[in-house]
């Protein structure tokens, strides 16, 4: 069974294609194979962020048109060919499409993968009604700030009512000294609110930008940063595998403040 | 929140939701400024109330939901009247309309026998075949089976006719199905939900409202009886919302955004506190009033431990 998941949040730039992305990349070096589907026409983004961009030819709006097979315009990627972008038009908008086309899309993709992620655009609109329709589960990304958490409830309840059942939050940009310093919501604050199984943590990592431009995402990287090993942690945890969160504030902490937690016996 | 709550002291394992930990204080910002309140001298109780400034009617009538009625053999799904366009102030847009009964669906305990027949009780609201489809779409996935259409309009008698429904068509000015109550009207059966109520979910029913779970920041409550959150409260309730003052608020965990009872509104303090113990809102004295629910519910619904002896304090 192919797993279709959509990766969606309310609020714009959390994060959502960076997952997207570096999840693809990560589930593909695991021998998935993947389908990334980019659902935000009009501002597309997901191929920068894979370096693929150059590569398109054929966009998902081609394929709805006849003009090609959905095969054909899967962007197959040089570094891991099990790892395929099926790219949004850029010239259009999100009206460009229905959720009844969007299924379509994915069934066609279906066969040939065991993972199809679906990046969503920002917003509860159309474009959004449309990532979500061919999905059985879904990835809410957050970020541990109270408008992004507040837009996380209302599209996870939005997903319910669209019975898309397997709800799974991620929490991008953690600063784990912020939250240490009680400046920042932690992830146990945020899944108070939420009440939705926790999928990963990901870090605040000034690397995931310099990846960003170069269209290379973190998960390739030879030396892994602490947000790749997040995201390869998270892969794993969407194969099965039972995998610990990482402490985040290892690298942070100084002795003293260690001490101090080992004192208050947390 | 204590700071070991960080993300170190933090293992899957630990990631229990259901924690105690008190949630940031700004989560329960007030989004409508009110007065600090003139604390009074009503019995036990944190006061956290203030008396109302006048507030124009909020433009959410608990009438304006789909909501399903008990026929005994079967169910009537009585459809808001009134003007069609959210800009008249009166039912929701389509879309929204459906939402909202899913979500209700979704988080209600059903009531009812799978393959229990529905009557739509479509009123003056036009609606075309497609619109019947989306409607018998939802009902089929709760396992309910619309049979039959009542509307007062050519127009949707027409489409149920096509799409193969049996129809009554009313008269225009029938009103059998939504005009306001006539006082002292009986309200609807409660309405019970086993769910999370996220943020922008807006729940409003002609009755006492029953939640098993949380009510998120963001969400809102709207009852013309009581509101019963067995969980934490922490969006907007409005209980009494056809003008009865004797209605309560109650929650284990009292955390409003704001609380509303008939005409009277109460926000959140600035500084909420950090032990909650279940309480309940009413009104006294003209404004709305908290108190803990043990004490509330020892002078206002048990006579007999309200003036004799009072068992519980010898614990
Ligand atoms: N963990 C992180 N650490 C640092 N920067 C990050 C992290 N995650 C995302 N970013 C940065 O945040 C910005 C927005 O990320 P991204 O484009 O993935 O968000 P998005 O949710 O897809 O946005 P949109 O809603 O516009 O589609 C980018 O500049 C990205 O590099
Ligand atoms: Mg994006």
């Amino acid at each position: 069974m192919t797993r279709i998941i959509v990766m969606t949040s309310g609020k714009g730039g959390v994060g959502k294609s960076t997952c997207t992305a570096n999840l693809g990349m990560a589930l593909a070096q695991r021998n998935q194979r993947v389908a990334v589907v980019d659902a935000d026409f009009g501002l597309r983004n997901l191929d920068l962020l894979l370096g693929l961009e150059n590569r398109i030819v054929y966009t998902a709006l081609d394929v709805l048109a006849g003009d090609c097979t959905v095969e054909k315009a899967l962007v197959k990627d040089k570094r891991q060919p099990t790892l395929g972008l099926l790219a949004a038009a850029q010239n259009r908008n999100k009206e460009a499409i229905t959720p009844n086309q969007m299924k379509e899309l994915v069934a066609g993709l279906a066969p040939s993968n065991d993972f199809i992620l679906i990046d969503c655009p920002a917003g509860i609109e159309m474009g959004f009604q449309n990532a979500i329709a061919p999905a059985k589960e879904a990835i809410v990304v957050t970020t541990p700030e109270i408008s992004a958490v507040r837009d996380a409830d209302r599209v996870i309840g939005l997903l319910e009512a669209n019975d898309v059942k397997f709800t799974k939050l991620l929490i991008n940009r953690i600063k784990p000294k912020m939250v240490q310093e009680d400046q920042m919501m932690s992830v146990r604050d945020v899944l108070d609110i939420l009440a939705v199984p926790l999928l990963g943590v990901v870090p605040d990592d000034e690397r995931v930008i310099v990846s960003s431009n170069r269209g290379e995402p973190l998960v390739l990287e030879k030396q892994l940063s602490l947000a790749g090993v997040a995201f390869n942690n998270i892969a794993r945890r969407l194969l099965g595998e039972e995998v610990p969160l990482i402490d985040l504030t290892a690298t942070h902490d100084d002795l003293f403040s260690r001490l101090r937690r080992f004192l208050r016996g947390s | 929140m204590a700071p070991d709550d960080s993300a170190a002291a933090v293992t899957d394992s630990g990631l229990d939701t259901g924690t105690d930990t008190a949630i940031d204080a700004s989560i329960v910002a007030p989004e409508v400024p009110v007065d600090k309140p003139a604390t009074s001298a009503e019995a036990a109780g944190s006061e956290h109330s203030s008396p109302a400034p006048p507030q124009p009617a909020p433009p959410i009538d608990p009438r304006t939901q789909l909501r399903l009625r008990n026929e005994g053999d079967h169910l009537v799904l009585l459809m808001p009247s009134g003007p069609q366009s959210e800009a008249e102030g009166g039912a929701l847009a389509w879309g929204e309309l459906l939402q909202h009964f899913r979500q209700r669906l979704n988080g209600g305990e059903p009531f009812w026998q799978p393959n229990t027949v529905v009557h739509l009780a479509a009123s003056d609201r036009l609606l075309d075949a497609r619109q019947l489809q989306a409607l018998d779409d939802i009902l089929t996935a709760a396992q309910l089976r619309l049979k039959r259409v009542i509307t007062s309009r050519r127009q949707t008698a027409m489409a149920a006719v096509t799409v193969g429904y049996s129809v009554d068509q009313l008269e225009a000015e029938d009103t059998l199905v939504q005009s306001p109550p006539p006082p002292g009207k009986p309200l609807a059966e409660p309405l019970y939900l086993q769910t999370t109520v996220r943020s922008g979910v807006e729940i409003r029913h002609p009755g006492t409202i029953v939640v098993l779970g949380d009510a998120n920041p963001g969400s809102s409550l709207v009852a013309e009886g009581d509101i019963l959150v067995w969980g934490r409260l922490r969006g907007i309730a409005h209980a009494g919302f056809g003008g009865d003052r004797d209605r309560y608020i109650m929650a284990l965990q009292m955390q409003p955004t704001q609380l509303r009872l008939a005409d009277l509104v109460a926000r959140a303090p600035d500084s909420p506190g950090t032990d909650y113990l279940p309480e309940v809102a009413y009104v006294g004295n003209n404004a709305i009033r908290i108190a803990q629910a043990q004490a509330f519910a020892r002078q206002h619904f048990d006579a007999t431990l309200g003036q004799g002896a009072q068992p519980t304090d010898a614990f």
